[in-house]
């Protein structure tokens, strides 16, 4: 779960790491109000779920109650890469003196934290890293170990980086460490973190991505996942505890597996557009599969569905249940066609056949498929 | 010959008292499972399928000489239970809960690793040396014994390919599910180095999928030093960037993780990459003619 600026900016200030003030509003009025409040001259920055806000206009400079509205405004009117921009942060002016990078993310090959400390601030990581490698310090961390004060400041006598500066710049990364560990983040990232004219140190972005897996252990996070889905059907998807991924086609489909339900995507590519990806997880019920029909057959121009049944973990018997009572209950037009395989794979094709869904009988979902589309096409 | 596991192993089941670990447990010996006990907490003395069952991992190492766990443990318990198993002398560890949180799995990683101990997941669906025993949820029905090797990070995608390659008569010396998760215990360049070691095992099967450097790390290990001709199919061509597909560690980034990057690297390592599930066999028969 990706968090707003100014979540991971709170997050961030509470582990004692030095965050400008700001304020954030959802008008152009209270965005006037917070910059009163703030003192000129103030930044208004888009609060949206992905990056490029910068060129998109999205970060611009106040020197006026009236110009902060007035930006505020054409802000919140905008889209981001697609995504509305529902709220803006008010933040103080800094004066840049010099800019530096600060990460912590994870290595899923070697599976431990690598921290990333460069002097070039402000612009992509990976851009600094193909044009000056030189300028990337990065480590691989032991997670027993941690990374202490002592290691951060070889990070930063790496980077060339001495005397006051070298020892600041060493904190804040122990910190953003203590961050990243503390919150199950996957990603914590500073970017820039200034040096101002007056010599103050401040982290002028914040990025932060958690764990979905690990909110368990995190109520004291007053922030919920499904708030930040733009999609009513994946919010949907995610209500009843499934993956759902709405696309712009027209084949809906349901796998009891995430790799095969990216297969089986893959495959109805070759001919027809998928209008979603649904993959059940390990959970599923007849009720489960009842609500996974209503889901997929919400989607608008939906033409046929097809269902890829493995049953390992999954009861698939008892899902067959609840796909043949949502379509006793919802008759459809629609070519349903559905391939069922493994643990109880008989009892499963019975259930299917004996309400009406059309079973494939081949071994391949390549020829399921094959089958679906025969149907589209008005074959038998 | 297998990889990791055998008729022989002496299998444990952790969780075996919940719905699933009782479910599974019932399959697991059907299909021929050498399970010696069973631990939850707090049920030792109750017996599931005629398996007895512990408190602790200690208890059922040292009565009944468990060699190897099955995780059916539910994900704010896997640290723990991970650390008292690899404490308690089991030398394969097969999880496959998913959801653990990700820092969890890299202190498992590590503390494994000091310890020498092989742990497969998390997410993972499990290993079944076909015709002996299977550690995990694979569907027994898929799979038949003979001499390919198989990798994958997703369960059901590893069941489909297996039942493709055994309806032409391909059966497996051991397929093994590494997990889907961002961070996995033993990566597929260490599977890949155990199949080419494996006297039973003529050709490797990977499976892949977007996300991650897996793939990308496992064509380096074979252009360098592996010697059995290796065939992949990477899963989500189609998959839109920045959308997590079900799977913690299915995301493309960017150019990062997507099947483009996989399959070449793949290919300038010599290795045969099928664009579809089922060219799988057709490139399988090819190699080994």
């Amino acid at each position: 779960m990706r968090l707003y600026e100014f979540e991971a900016g709170d997050l961030f200030r509470s582990e004692g790491i030095p965050v400008p003030d700001f304020l954030v509003a959802d008008s152009p009025e209270q965005a006037r109000e917070a910059a009163l409040k703030i003192g000129f001259p103030v930044v208004v920055k888009a609060q949206v779920l992905t990056g490029g806000r910068g060129l998109a206009g999205g970060v611009q400079a106040a020197e006026s109650p009236e110009q902060a509205e007035e930006i505020a405004r054409w802000i919140l009117k905008s889209t981001i890469r697609g995504l509305p921009v529902n709220r803006v942060m008010v933040v103080k002016k800094a004066e840049v003196a010099r800019e530096f990078y600060l990460g912590v993310t994870i290595d899923g090959l070697a599976g431990c934290p690598v921290v990333i400390l460069s002097t070039a601030g402000g612009v992509s990581i990976e851009e600094t890293a193909r044009t000056h490698p030189e300028m990337v310090v990065s480590t691989q961390v032991p997670i027993s170990s941690g990374l202490g004060l002592a290691e951060a400041a070889k990070m930063a006598q790496k980077a060339s980086l001495t005397g006051d500066e070298s020892a600041r710049i060493a904190e804040i990364l122990h910190k953003l460490y203590r961050v990243f560990r503390h919150y199950d983040a996957t990603i914590a990232e500073i970017n820039p973190l200034v040096r101002t004219a007056k010599g103050e140190y401040l982290a002028l972005d914040a990025k932060m991505e958690i764990d979905d897996s690990s909110l368990f252990r995190h109520p004291d996070l007053p922030i919920s996942p499904e708030d930040r889905i733009a999609s009513s059907l994946e919010k949907k998807g995610r209500q009843i505890g499934v993956t759902y991924v709405e696309l712009d086609g027209e084949v809906g489909i349901i796998s009891t597996g995430a790799g095969l339900g990216m297969a089986t995507m893959d495959i109805v590519n070759q001919r027809y557009r998928p209008a979603n990806f649904l993959e059940t997880g390990g959970g599923i019920s007849e009720e489960l599969l009842y609500r996974v029909m209503e889901l997929v057959m919400q989607k608008k121009g939906l033409k046929a569905v097809f269902l890829n049944l493995l049953g390992g973990i999954n009861p698939i018997h008892e899902g067959a249940k609840g796909i043949v009572r949502f379509l006793q209950e919802h008759p459809t037009d629609i070519p349903i066609v559905a391939r069922a395989m493994g643990n109880r794979q008989e009892e499963t094709r019975q259930v299917l056949r004996e309400g009406g869904v059309e079973v494939v009988n081949a071994v391949a979902t390549e020829e399921g498929v094959e089958q679906l589309f025969r149907r589209l096409e008005g074959k038998r | 010959m297998s990889i990791l596991l055998n008729n022989k192993t002496r299998v444990l089941v952790q969780g075996i008292t919940g719905r699933v670990g009782r479910a599974q447990t019932k399959w697991m010996l059907e299909y021929g499972t050498n399970i010696v006990a069973g631990v939850t907490p707090g049920k030792g003395g109750e017996e599931v399928e005629g398996v007895p069952v512990y408190n602790s991992v200690a208890q059922a190492v040292a009565e009944r000489g468990a060699e190897a766990s099955v995780f059916f443990v539910p994900p704010p318990a896997v640290k723990a239970a991970a650390i008292e198993t690899i404490d308690a002398g089991v030398s394969l560890i097969v999880v496959v809960t998913e959801h653990v949180p990700v820092h969890d799995a890299m202190e498992i990683k590590a503390y494994a690793s000091e310890r020498g101990v092989r742990l497969l997941g998390p997410t993972s669906p499990g290993i079944i040396t076909p015709g002996e025993a299977k550690m995990g949820i694979m569907p027994g029905n898929m799979f038949q014994p003979g001499r390919i090797g198989v990798i994958s990070r997703s369960g059901t995608l590893a069941y489909e390919i297996c039942v493709d390659l055994a309806a032409a008569g391909l059966g497996q010396s051991t397929a093994a599910g590494m997990g889907a998760d961002p961070v996995t215990f033993t990566s597929m360049s260490e599977l890949l180095a155990l199949f080419d070691a494996d006297p039973g095992t003529d050709l490797v099967v990977i499976v892949g999928e977007v996300g991650g450097r897996q793939e990308e790390h496992a064509a380096q290990f074979i252009a360098r030093q592996m010697k059995k001709p290796v065939v992949a199919y990477v899963a989500g061509h189609s998959v839109p960037e920045g959308k997590r597909m079900g799977h913690a560690g299915a995301i493309v980034q960017g150019n990062m993780g997507t099947t483009k990057s996989k399959m070449s690297a793949l290919q300038k390592a010599g290795v045969k990459v099928a664009e579809y599930p089922r060219d799988v066999v057709k490139l399988v028969q090819n190699q080994l003619k």
